[in-house]
């Protein structure tokens, strides 16, 4: 019992993480049709940025916020100068880009910041809560993970549904043609839309650092997870990408507690498998129409 | 109110527009015909900077908008329903609405949104439902309405009676007579559906392969038999 | 197989002896390493140039032939021949090919992307896991057999010199390059060939045409398991260990990117491809070195190039580099 407790709670820590980092790729998909493989390093190297300032000293919530807005200029700057050339032409160049990008960012960060393990603080302890006598999953840390997670989450629904400028990054998203003939800017807006999925990205990059080891890969295994969870939610859907990110932290943990840590990357494969070809739209598909 | 001179545009070696020039006045229905092909979609599209001019000018109400950005166009008065309607179907029918005041370059006020819906009261219940339930004469309500909250001074619509049942046909049409004589806008129509298209325009102008053929009144288009078979269809 | 494929495939023969003989041990293993690599990448540039199927799990696949040669070949007196061996994972990889391609054929673009991506990072945790079998992290060392007397023998007598084991395992890799890259000129130019570029081209009009779009997208994974599963072997044998930090994420990416720097669906493209992820690192390391970088972070110029080669290609050449030279050569006869 205390063992499914203490699978439960850290599937759960660690979904929401999945969920950010799922949430990441499908705002980009949503946008421009295009699945973000180097949101792994670039989330990557946006921690590592935090980390310098760190080691130097600084505040970890200074690092954090730096590693926000690297990220936020990051993703615009990926956009703008690099994506923008191949978005609406064929995927399979852009497949190639982003993976051309995803090597980039890694040996850029290597070279750099070296490629030995470097712990990574985490704010709020990482000692599980004490309930009575025993000691539940639960830490400090894990739960400003969630809490983290969800404050984004809030915060991107105000922006999207509230806003006329979430408005026009939604239309955008759905059709640019007509979107322009609206007077959206549309361009504008993809940047914007790749600036906010990175940003989400560098949450979920800290977040899998905390208490444990950074290192060039260390968000590798993160990108298929994530990828997962969004086409486990339907990579249409922001909320499919938060369930699915949960579903699936939930049941790697319980293949990790149960099985054993060296096959969860086989059982996520299972997962996508059996996603792609029972269900592949994802949990929440829905009708898909681009305007007519 | 909008002008255009010489326009020419082609894809590759195609010249889809050959000098197409034709002016739609202020507070008038100009319909632009001609058979599949002939260019009248293209030189919607042109106008609004979806497809570059490789000549000509196009001005609106006096100002020179050739070559200017598709999105900078709602902003300067001109407001395009495309082929299709360009319905955004993931958004709610409200949602498109205010879109539309928004490239205007304001919010839709309430009552602005109250008028859309006073002449598009099927509109109003589904306000907040999904735009992609609507069916297709709604969707040209929504789509007209939309274009008419960012406050133009011209509207382009490509064939908006494509697909509808005739009587819908006919109750939009009365709709755009009614807004443009109450309200001063100039519309330009672009319609296969040419029989309709003449009943309510005030000038027409016929295209054929990207050129223009003739420009006249409606009433005597719709009164020249042999234009009318030769290149009208009816 | 054609006159002149024949000739060329023996003007090679001839070229990679001359070049083997005349070259070192070290030059022998990178040679051996070029042939491996390009076999590889000659299956995935015929996979993705050919067919539009994109594939980040190739990594994975030479680790099925690598290990399953490893398996075969843990006692100094192997039973099997070698060539038997190879031939051996060649088959198992085109199996777990016929299983991974059934699953891929129904994706496209970005989902097949990602679904062999999670495939490359999953397939290096199953050694891990069943580590006494597989040899866990330490890997599984892998004996490499004498060379057959009669071979050195006929070697010495064509060519003057003794042939060295590194050697031995060059000239096995550069005709199975040969007779692979024969087979693959040959698919290419076949019915099967012309079926996969109108699968990749336009599905539609395939189906109307007839084509079973599934079996001709589960034939071309299959071939190009198969090569990647030879390469494993060939590569477990020149490591002399089958360990799965050998088969990162990288390896798959990197093997990518050589296809798309050569050129997609160019054979000749893949053995530039293969060439560069030979010798490019050495060349660029010394030049790193030279600037002054550690050699830790010199290692990860060559990654650097590669990838940042690969972004540019994408926007300037998207035919690749062997397609962008023949863009040249093209626009310069007519002009």
């Amino acid at each position: 019992m205390q063992q499914l407790l203490t699978t439960v709670l850290t599937g759960l820590t660690l979904g929401m993480v999945y969920a950010a980092f799922a949430l990441a790729l499908v705002l980009i998909w949503r946008a421009t049709r295009i699945v973000n493989f180097a949101q792994a390093p670039m989330a990557m190297i946006t921690t590592y940025l935090a980390l310098v300032l760190i080691d130097a000293g600084y505040s970890y919530w200074l690092g954090f916020a730096v590693a926000l807005l690297s990220g936020l200029v990051l993703g615009a700057v990926v956009e703008r100068f690099v994506v923008r050339h191949v978005e609406g032409k064929s995927e399979v160049n852009a497949v190639i880009l982003t993976l051309g990008l995803f090597i980039v960012l890694h040996a850029l960060a290597a070279l750099i910041f070296g490629s030995r393990f470097r712990s990574f603080p985490a704010p709020f302890g990482l000692r599980g809560f004490q309930v009575g006598d025993t000691t539940i999953a639960l830490t400090g840390f894990g739960v400003f993970t969630i809490v983290a997670v969800a404050v984004v989450l809030v915060g991107l629904v105000l922006l999207f549904r509230g806003t006329d400028l979430g408005l026009r990054m939604r239309a955008s998203a759905v059709n640019q043609e007509v979107s322009r003939l609206l007077g959206v800017k549309v361009g504008r807006m993809l940047t914007l839309g790749w600036a906010l999925a990175a940003l989400v990205g560098s949450l979920s990059g800290l977040l899998i650092a905390g208490g444990g080891l950074v290192h060039p890969s260390y968000m590798d295994g993160v990108v298929v997870y994530g990828f997962v969870a969004a086409v486990l939610g339907g990579l249409d859907s922001p909320v499919g990408a938060v369930v699915g990110g949960v579903l699936l932290g939930l049941s790697l943990s319980l293949v990790s507690g149960y099985v054993g840590s060296e096959l969860v990357p086989l059982a996520a494969l299972v997962i996508l498998m059996a996603v792609l070809l029972l269900k592949p739209g994802g949990l929440f598909a829905h009708v898909r129409e681009r305007s007519v | 109110m909008l002008s255009v001179e010489s326009l020419s545009a082609g894809y590759g070696p195609v010249r889809a527009l050959d000098e197409v020039s034709f002016e739609a006045a202020d507070g008038e229905i100009t319909a632009v015909l001609g058979a599949n092909g002939a260019g009248k979609t293209t030189l919607l599209r042109t106008i609004s900077g979806l497809v570059r001019a490789t000549a000509g000018r196009v001005f609106l109400a006096g100002k020179d908008i050739t070559g200017r950005s598709t999105e900078d166009l709602p902003g300067l008065g001109l407001a395009h329903v495309p082929e299709g309607r360009g319905v955004l179907a993931e958004l709610t029918v409200e949602e498109n609405l205010r879109l539309g005041a928004l490239g205007g370059g304001r919010r839709a006020t309430a009552e602005e949104l109250s008028r859309v819906y006073g002449h598009f009261p099927v509109l109003e219940e589904r306000r907040d439902g999904l735009a992609h339930v609507l069916s297709g004469g709604e969707r040209q309500m929504l789509v007209i309405g939309r274009a008419l909250l960012s406050r133009p001074k011209v509207l382009l619509l490509d064939e908006p009676s494509l697909g509808l049942a005739p009587k819908i046909v006919t109750r939009i049409f009365e709709l755009l007579r009614t807004l443009v004589s109450s309200d001063g806008l100039t519309v330009v129509l672009v319609e296969q559906n040419a029989r309709s298209a003449l009943s309510i325009a005030d000038r027409g102008v016929v295209l054929n392969l990207g050129r223009v053929v003739v420009r006249d009144d409606a009433d005597a288009l719709a009164g020249d038999d042999a234009l009318r078979h030769a290149y009208l269809g009816f | 197989m054609t006159r002149r494929q024949l000739l060329l495939a023996l003007g090679a023969l001839v070229v990679v002896i001359l070049v083997l003989e005349n070259t070192g041990p070290f030059r022998n293993g990178q040679f051996a390493a070029m042939a491996y690599y390009a076999i590889a990448a000659g299956g995935l540039t015929v996979l993705t140039g050919l067919n539009g199927q994109l594939s980040l799990g190739h990594g994975a696949l030479m680790a099925v032939g690598a290990y399953t040669a490893a398996l075969m070949l843990q006692e100094r007196d192997a039973a099997l021949p070698l060539v038997l061996i190879l031939l051996i994972a060649t088959g198992v990889t085109l199996v777990v090919g016929a299983l991974v391609g059934v699953a891929a054929a129904r994706l496209h673009g970005p989902y097949l992307a990602g679904a062999t991506l999670a495939l490359a990072v999953a397939v290096p945790g199953i050694p891990l896991y069943f580590s006494e079998t597989l040899g866990g992290e330490q890997g599984l060392r892998v004996r490499v057999p004498e060379i057959p007397t009669w071979l050195a023998d006929a070697v010495y007598f064509v060519t003057g010199q003794d042939l060295t084991p590194t050697r031995y395992l060059a000239y096995l890799g550069w005709l199975g390059v040969i007779i692979v890259f024969v087979l693959l000129a040959n698919l290419s130019r076949s019915r099967i060939g012309r079926i996969w570029q109108a699968v990749r081209d336009d599905e539609v009009a395939a189906e109307l045409a007839g084509i079973n779009l599934g079996r001709a997208r589960v034939l071309a994974f299959v071939v190009s398991a198969g090569c990647a599963g030879l390469a494993g072997g060939l590569l477990a044998l020149s490591a002399r260990i089958a360990a799965p930090s050998g088969f990162t994420l990288t390896l798959s990416l990197l093997l990518l990117s050589a296809v798309v720097l050569g050129g997609l669906g160019s054979l000749v493209g893949a053995l530039v491809g293969a060439a560069l992820l030979t010798f490019l690192p050495q060349v660029v390391t010394g030049v790193g070195e030279d600037l002054g970088l550690t050699d830790v972070q010199a290692a990860q110029l060559a990654p650097l190039i590669y990838g940042l080669v690969t972004v540019l290609v994408v926007l300037l050449a998207p035919a690749g580099l062997a397609g962008g030279l023949r863009k040249l050569t093209q626009w310069r006869r007519s002009t």
